[in-house]
């Protein structure tokens, strides 16, 4: 099959995550999709297998404009994918998850037989483990991947998307995966493998096709050509609007200290300290255990070995009420929805939420002035928008939500500020003003733990860089602003400690 | 006046208010019994129980819970009182405290199960409902206290000319409920922890004692409710509070409280209650056969939810 995309866009409320995007895929070769977080990878892949319509462009097979209305039409066209998110069932069993969309029947009854043997077929080219009666909710991650990949491979297409099929499973399943990849390619298949894993992409790809900021920085380049080092700097870039802010060097005494800390997450011998008014980066891939990390530190999720001194004294963080109130911790989830912000609420009471204590009066009454007094200067301060702060939060653009969940740690007046990916989905002009604030509040004396997995962003504002990869820390980077030698200084740390795993399991 | 239409519309209890200034015009108009000193005080006496007893279900629609028991607890609470001021001869200026402290110590039960469990809240108020009334039922025997002290059952029956003095009761309660929910720092919480339990929680607010406090004030209120609803009968009726459960939920539901918590109007339950009242007094005064009148309930439950969902589409502010 030959497919083609011809100048794709795709908007979403505050950013374009597709602008123009090209890309085609021929008969019989396996391509690598790269990029980073928030490239546009996935955004892409759905608009092939008919879950997004494009706003602007073309999605064309062998010739002819295609417009899927649902991935039914997708897959009727012979597409067929492995997305990011889980799409199982938990409560069927296996072979039924396999089957969904054509559940083989006798006499108008399902052929419980006739399931379990067709799905056993596709099963057995990847893993012989697994029973197809089990239900899904029993499997590992791992072992509810390989099912989503062998849903995805009875559909039988000519054509398979792959988002991060590898990002859970083992060595050894991934090298199951590839040898039927390769066979499937040398039949005619087209298959898009989407992975953050340079080596996995060297093994197994002919071509690469890059993403950056949602536009092409590489179509179909042949793999023969590429080293790592230019697949890095294409994915990374060069940045050119960075903030021009001077590299500080923050010699001050230290506030926050982790001294070994381990977590139910799987966090080990974590150890780092942040000084009083410094920006300490945290950058990792998705699920390096970053947020976790945070959660872990704010009393959130509980730590189970090592510890944190605040002040030079050790802390014994239970929960977040503690954090906030004891510790003067704060933490701006990088969920703002979910996480950050009561939605059904105005802005004032959730600016407020964190303050509410300090204005209780006589008889523990909050006088609703005083509450005004103490959200108005943050309101003004951050620009938000709203024609009044008795607006609900959710009827506000994700750019002055953002502002909402950052002004009320603000007025916490916490010393510590863990925050978590403050500028995702949102547009440049905001994005650029988060930043600067962030500067600002370093420079008033708030230690920042900054996490993020945008990478401009992280040169832009950290003052040092922690590396984490896999629940562990594997370096530190300082940051002169030198947006090369800083990212590529990142990736390569990164991936050098995947080669070291992978060398290590080997031998 | 489109606009004012808009305003008035915008506001949530609008369509409440509405309906009780035409029901009470079309009662007065259909009925020369309706504006007679005597059954406006039936009727306001009627309205004291229900109110308190939608209070007891809008605290925990509040934080996101629902308590099912909120019958079985003041059923329970109201035979306490009667046997210990009947049987055990305690005088009513401690036994009311004290059975109002029981049913407060049931709604603790209540939320302290649903936090240390991690049940939902409505299976542990469910069964609590159940354990509840076989404690209430094992006490009586299904056999009323009958000897109330008069003064509690002058307090549930005299009036100043149309008010009830019954009505002091939730008047109290609905200063105190707006002020706690609208300018206290635990009432500010549990909106909050209702709204968004997460965000609420990684805000520093404690979940699990906000859930607790509701699940407890709910208790208390219905426990309020009971010593009223034994005031008002005049005697400590074992099946005092067991048709409360329908009228719980209608009364914050239609007064636009958010079944998935942290949105609920004080101002709104009490005039849900008032229509209500209105409407159950509207059928007697019609003769409408009294079982009908769950029906109308229901039916009435459903056009409040619709109306108001029609209303947050037209005003967006949904």
């Amino acid at each position: 099959m030959q497919l083609s995309i011809e100048g794709v866009s795709k908007a979403f409320p505050g950013v374009q995550a597709l602008d123009k995007v090209s890309f085609e895929l021929r008969p019989g070769e396996i391509q690598a999709l790269m990029g980073e977080n928030g490239a546009g990878k996935s955004t892409l892949i759905k608009i092939i297998t008919g879950l997004y319509r494009p706003d602007d462009g073309r999605v064309m097979i062998d010739g002819q404009e295609m417009s899927f209305q649902s991935p039914r039409d997708a897959i009727a066209a012979g597409i067929g994918a492995v997305h990011q998110e889980r799409n199982l069932i938990p409560r069927f069993s296996v072979g039924e998850n396999i089957l969904l969309e054509r559940l083989p029947t006798r006499n108008g009854l399902l052929d419980k037989d006739a399931i379990h043997n067709e799905a056993r077929r596709y099963l057995d080219l990847l893993d012989r483990g697994i029973d197809t009666h089990t239900e899904v909710r029993s499997l590992s991650v791992a072992q509810m991947q390989i099912v989503e990949i062998a849903k995805a491979l009875s559909l039988e297409t000519k054509c398979l998307l792959m988002d991060e099929p590898t990002a859970s499973i083992t060595e050894h399943e991934t090298e199951a995966l590839f040898t039927l990849l390769k066979r499937l390619r040398d039949e005619g298949a087209s298959i898009v493998f989407v992975s953050h894993k340079l080596e996995e992409v060297f093994a197994i790809a002919d071509r690469v096709t890059v993403l950056r900021d949602g536009k092409n920085a590489a179509l179909g380049e042949p793999m023969s050509t590429m080293t790592r080092q230019n697949l890095i700097s294409l994915m990374v870039g060069r940045e050119e609007h960075i903030v021009n802010k001077p590299q500080r060097s923050v010699d001050t005494g230290v506030v926050l200290e982790a001294r070994g800390l381990q977590t139910s997450f799987g966090h080990r011998d974590i150890s780092f300290s942040l000084k009083r008014g410094e920006i300490l980066g945290l950058y990792g891939l998705v699920g390096a255990g970053r947020s976790e990390l945070a959660r872990a530190i704010v009393g959130a999720a509980p730590i189970t070995g090592g510890e944190v001194l605040v002040n030079g004294k050790t802390a014994d963080i239970r929960n977040v009420h503690q954090a906030l109130n004891q510790f003067r911790i704060g933490y701006i989830s990088e969920d703002r929805k979910n996480e950050g912000l009561i939605l059904t609420h105005t802005i004032r009471e959730n600016i407020a939420v964190t303050i509410w204590r300090r204005l209780a009066g006589a008889l523990g009454l909050i006088r609703p002035s005083a509450e005004l007094d103490a959200v108005m200067p943050y309101v003004e301060r951050l620009e938000i928008r709203t024609p009044s702060v008795e607006q609900k939060v959710g009827n506000l653009s994700g750019g002055n939500q953002q502002k909402v969940s950052v002004a009320k740690w603000l007025a916490a007046n916490v010393e510590i500020l863990i925050i978590d990916e403050p500028t995702v989905g949102i547009d440049i002009k905001t994005k650029a003003y988060l930043h600067e604030l962030i500067h600002e509040i370093a420079a008033g004396g708030t230690s920042v733990l900054l996490i993020s997995s945008d990478m401009p962003e992280m040169v832009a504002l950290a003052d040092r860089i922690l590396v984490m990869h896999d629940m562990r820390l594997v370096g530190e980077v300082a940051n002169d602003r030198r947006y090369e030698t800083v990212s590529n200084a990142i990736m390569n740390r990164i991936h050098a400690v995947e080669e070291e795993r992978s060398t290590a399991t080997a031998g | 006046m489109n606009s004012l239409l808009r305003r008035f519309l915008m506001v949530e209890w609008s369509g409440i208010l509405a309906a009780i200034i035409l029901g009470s015009a079309l009662l007065a108009w259909l009925s020369p019994a309706f504006l007679t000193e005597f059954n406006i005080y039936v009727m306001l006496r009627s309205f004291c129980v229900a109110l308190l007893v939608g209070f007891a279900q809008m605290v925990t629609l509040a934080v996101g819970q629902m308590n099912i028991s909120v019958g079985a607890l003041g059923g329970l609470v109201a035979v306490l009182a009667g046997g210990m001021m009947e049987k055990l001869g305690v005088p009513m200026i401690l036994a009311i405290p004290a059975a109002i402290a029981i049913g407060a110590l049931c709604g603790l039960l209540n939320g302290v199960l649903t936090e240390r469990t991690g049940i939902n809240g409505f299976i542990i108020t469910l069964a609590t409902a159940s354990a509840f009334t076989g404690i209430n039922l094992g006490i009586t025997q299904s056999i009323p206290f009958y000897n109330m002290p008069p003064g509690l059952v002058a307090f549930g029956s005299d009036r100043f000319f149309a008010f009830p003095y019954l009505m002091i009761a939730p008047i109290i309660a609905t200063i105190l409920l707006g002020l706690f929910l609208s300018r206290t720092v635990p009432g500010r919480h549990l909106l909050a922890v209702g709204g968004n339990p997460h965000a609420a929680e990684l805000s520093g607010i404690s979940r699990g004692r906000i859930t607790i406090l509701a699940h407890t004030l709910s208790g208390t209120l219905a426990a309020c409710a009971a010593i009223l609803a034994v005031a008002q009968l005049g005697s400590a009726q074992p099946t005092i509070g067991s048709d409360w459960l329908l009228l719980s939920f209608a009364a914050p539901i239609i007064g636009g409280a958010a079944l998935t918590g942290g949105h609920v109007s004080v101002l709104g339950t009490t005039l849900a209650v008032i229509l209500i009242a209105l409407i159950e007094n509207g059928m007697v005064l019609a003769k409408v056969d009294p079982y009908w009148v769950q029906f109308v309930l229901g039916a009435l439950i459903l056009a409040a939810v619709w109306l108001n969902r029609w209303r947050a589409v037209k005003t967006g502010t949904d």
